[in-house]
């Protein structure tokens, strides 16, 4: 199958989870850049890893769930049988998978931000790493959801 | 990509013989989302045993007379 076709939606349109998914992998990648943006221009304005952004932190949380909640409502009204019924067996199989391959995208980058810390000391980078992987794993989770939504299970 | 599974199925032509029953009229009888009755029809997704009769069940056929298993031929 060519790599356009997980893309085109005429034929097997997106359902309610499949649509949120996109939603909230778009949230996400948002969100990372916007801190990896902060994270590296704070670096280098000080000469050294900058320290934890912990209120960023906090308001980053804050923000996902609220933008969460919006998109999950605003989908919800425009599909509110889709929205009422429980994830049905491939839906769940899907979840299962994506979250069961997360995991292994989450771990890589935070052994490596372990290993970093082991070698180097430098404990602010640690916390960005492991923010990042959490980070990154939430995003791979829905971008695994949407291929297996489009290539099949 | 996904290697489609063996396992075919008539349901698209099953459903236009049932007075052209809507993939959505499928999907409800059977308690799924219209997007896996469509994955199914597509061969992107194999159901469940419980689906699959539920399906069977729906036009009124045993499970081999909508579904077949396309062997391998290596």
């Amino acid at each position: 199958m060519a790599m356009y076709k997980i893309f085109y939606t005429k034929r097997f349109p997106m359902s309610f989870r499949e649509k949120t998914s996109w939603a909230m992998a778009l949230i996400l990648i948002a969100a990372a850049a916007f801190y990896l943006n902060l994270v590296i221009s704070a670096s280098r304005a000080l000469g050294q890893t900058a320290p934890p952004f912990i209120g960023f932190v906090i308001a980053y949380i804050v923000v996902i769930v609220i933008a969460s909640t919006v998109i999950m409502v605003a989908l919800a009204l425009s599909s509110p049988r889709e929205a009422d019924a429980p994830a049905d067996e491939r839906e769940k199989i899907i979840a299962d998978k994506a979250g069961n391959w997360s995991g292994y995208v989450m771990a890589v980058p935070a052994l490596g931000a372990l290993w970093h810390y082991a070698v180097n000391g430098d404990g602010n980078m640690l916390f960005h790493l492991v923010f990042l992987s959490l980070m990154l794993g939430q995003i791979a989770e829905y971008a695994f959801q949407i291929v297996l939504y489009r290539r099949g299970v | 990509m996904a290697k489609p599974p063996p396992i075919t199925n008539r349901i698209r032509e099953l459903r236009e013989q049932h007075g052209a029953m809507s993939q959505s009229a499928l999907a409800e009888a059977i308690g799924v989302t219209r997007q896996t009755v469509i994955a199914i029809e597509l061969g992107k997704y194999s159901p469940s045993l419980e689906s699959a009769f539920r399906i069977a069940r729906v036009f009124g056929l045993g499970l081999e007379d909508v579904f077949g298993w396309e062997a391998d031929p290596h």
